[in-house]
């Protein structure tokens, strides 16, 4: 199989996460944006960009997120819903004190305008696009090329029509890729979301030959191991032999997967990689290993992210976020890795930097006091109505700046030295670990090292 | 949590919060004795001794005892032996209402000073105010 350089692309979720992509692009291969983000704030996002661009030379992806305007599994009923009520939100009504109305966000409804039909339909009509409103393949190609273009050639244009910026529109680099519109292959009609995505490919790749297509192959979990349907679409994938493929399994986190599972994704990679760069588009450490066998990428967030839902779960609380441990390659709460001090040895400063981690950010937060350690977990009452504490937001700053980093280490680990070594480094960490009280949590160690061999 | 409270009570840890925060977690009820200079922290859980133990482990960081708390049916199904190899007790809460001590919790080395007094300043503020 083709090995394959190891490259991780930022996720940009938000512009409050800009910081951190400002900070350690340097050590990172691209950046990612979503056709959302960019819709709602193309100023921001067209400067933060041509920014990154010039300090940095790295590439960037607009993920066009057509997948949005689909019909999707509700996480919580397990049932196909078709409303797109998941990319709408409740809005004050003018003139109305305390009355609220269901409303698409504007930044969805903004995208669903520029992308034209189905997309403005069906948020017109509130019901998801089906396979069947792509009535022709004329109606293919014309939706395509819309959306492509809104990704090649937004930024541009965003930076033409601002007299400040005009001057350097010509300077603004095109995206490495375009990314063809995509929907999740929801289970109930699997074969025809996936003839769709694949009539969807082979218009992208027909209509736009001036930069490199990639194709999103956006499934359940459950498509990884799915040997019929798989061949379908890794035959298709073949047959329209885009300059890349991304492949997003929804609910499919690396770190609780099953051995089939892993070694699913293994074979996917060996299998598409010979034809095509194959990206996670979100991976963990399992994945940038994968590289050994032709992964090409993986992308996921600045807070981790390494797995991610098609849709989010609504109504949960800011989730805290936890420290990384590089040599479990995994997050866990500070109390639990303090928990582990006194098993692994850790009593000084110098045993934490040496068996823990070294980081620049640990060095700096730990200093000459062990207890400092538990900066990375502060917690407060965010307002006085507060009826939980929370994470502070320095606690969580250092949290992600220590995952970066620690991100950019692991993947030039991965990308010198051999997977025989990376497998046995897993088994080492779980040894180590084995009697913490982690022992039951770090069972993805043993898993990953089995499938990587 | 009314019987386990007045365990603890009952026990001198007449200081008492419930819910009290741990970083991300909430002790379900936490104790001071001012008399022995001790902390006690209590999980309660109905059924899933395990989680309950995972969650009794972060809590020795902060407490000099700790205590799984849950109904009689499912005190009966736990592995004692387990709790006991790592100092954690277990209190049975009986249909009366009352409670019945199945293992006394150990001290241990794993509490820390630095979280310990954080907990008991807590306290002592949320008692005050």
């Amino acid at each position: 199989m083709p090995e394959a350089d190891a490259n991780v692309i930022l996720r940009l979720g938000s512009h409050s996460e800009k910081e951190y992509v400002e900070k350690t692009i340097k050590q990172f291969d691209g950046v990612m944006v979503g056709a959302n983000l960019l819709q709602a704030t193309p100023g921001a996002t067209a400067t933060l960009l041509f920014k990154l661009s010039k300090q940095a030379g790295r590439p960037y992806y607009v993920d066009p997120m057509t997948y949005a305007f689909g019909s999707y599994v509700d996480p919580d009923t397990g049932r196909v819903r078709s409303d797109l009520d998941w990319i709408k939100s409740d809005k004050k009504v003018k003139g109305k004190p305390g009355k609220l109305t269901r409303d698409f966000k504007s930044s969805y409804a903004k995208l669903a305008e520029t992308f034209g039909p189905p997309y403005s339909t069906a948020v017109s009509r509130s019901k998801a696009v089906e396979p069947g409103d792509f009535t022709s393949d004329q109606f293919v190609e014309d939706s395509c090329r819309r959306v492509l273009a809104f990704e090649a050639d937004l930024l541009r244009n965003v930076f033409r029509q601002d007299p400040v910026t005009a001057g350097f529109a010509d300077q603004f680099p095109a995206p490495t890729a375009l990314l063809a519109p995509y929907f999740y292959i929801e289970q109930s009609r699997m074969a025809d979301w996936i003839a769709l995505n694949r009539r969807l490919a082979l218009a992208s790749t027909a209509v736009r030959n001036d930069i490199p297509i990639h194709i999103v192959v956006c499934g359940h979990r459950d498509l990884l191991t799915n040997a019929a349907h798989a061949r379908t679409i890794i035959d298709g994938l073949k047959e329209c032999n885009p300059a890349g493929v991304w492949l997003w399994f929804s609910r499919f986190d690396e770190h609780v997967a099953s051995l089939q599972e892993l070694r699913a994704l293994r074979a996917w990679v060996e299998e598409l990689s010979p034809q095509m760069p194959v990206y996670n588009m979100h991976g963990s450490y399992f994945s940038l290993a994968l590289s050994k066998v032709g992964m090409a990428g993986i992308a996921h967030g600045v807070g981790y992210g390494e797995q991610k839902d098609v849709v989010p779960v609504i109504g949960q609380s800011t989730p805290t976020v936890q420290y990384y441990v590089r040599s479990l390659h995994a997050k866990f709460s500070v109390p639990q890795i303090i928990r582990c001090f006194t098993t692994l040895g850790v009593t000084t400063p110098e045993q934490f930097f040496r068996i823990i981690c070294d980081c620049v950010i640990c060095k700096n937060i730990v200093g000459k006091d062990l207890n400092n350690f538990s900066q990375f977990g502060e917690i407060h009452y965010s307002r006085p109505s507060a009826k939980r504490a929370s994470q502070t937001p320095a606690a969580a700053k250092r949290c992600r700046y220590h995952f970066l980093l620690n991100r950019s280490k692991e993947r030039d680990y991965v990308r010198a030295n051999t997977l025989r070594t990376i497998a046995d480094d897993c088994n080492t960490a779980a040894d180590e670990w084995r009697r913490t009280i982690l022992a039951q949590s770090i069972g993805h160690l043993r898993e990953w090292a089995d499938v990587l061999r | 949590m009314k019987p386990v409270a007045k365990f603890a009570h009952q026990q001198g840890f007449c200081l008492q919060e419930h819910e009290l925060p741990f970083y991300e977690y909430r002790i379900d009820l936490y104790g001071f004795s001012a008399h022995h200079n001790s902390t006690v922290a209590f999980e309660l859980k109905l059924a899933d001794w395990r989680r309950a133990l995972e969650q009794a482990l972060l809590y020795q960081l902060c407490s000099d005892y700790v205590y799984i708390a849950m109904p009689e049916r499912s005190a009966g199904k736990v592995d004692v032996a387990e709790l006991r190899s790592q100092g954690v007790g277990l209190i049975s809460v009986l249909e009366s209402g009352d409670c019945s001590c199945l293992l006394p919790a150990a001290t241990h080395a794993e509490v820390r000073q630095f979280y310990r007094s954080t907990q008991i300043e807590f306290l002592k503020e949320s008692a005050s105010a």
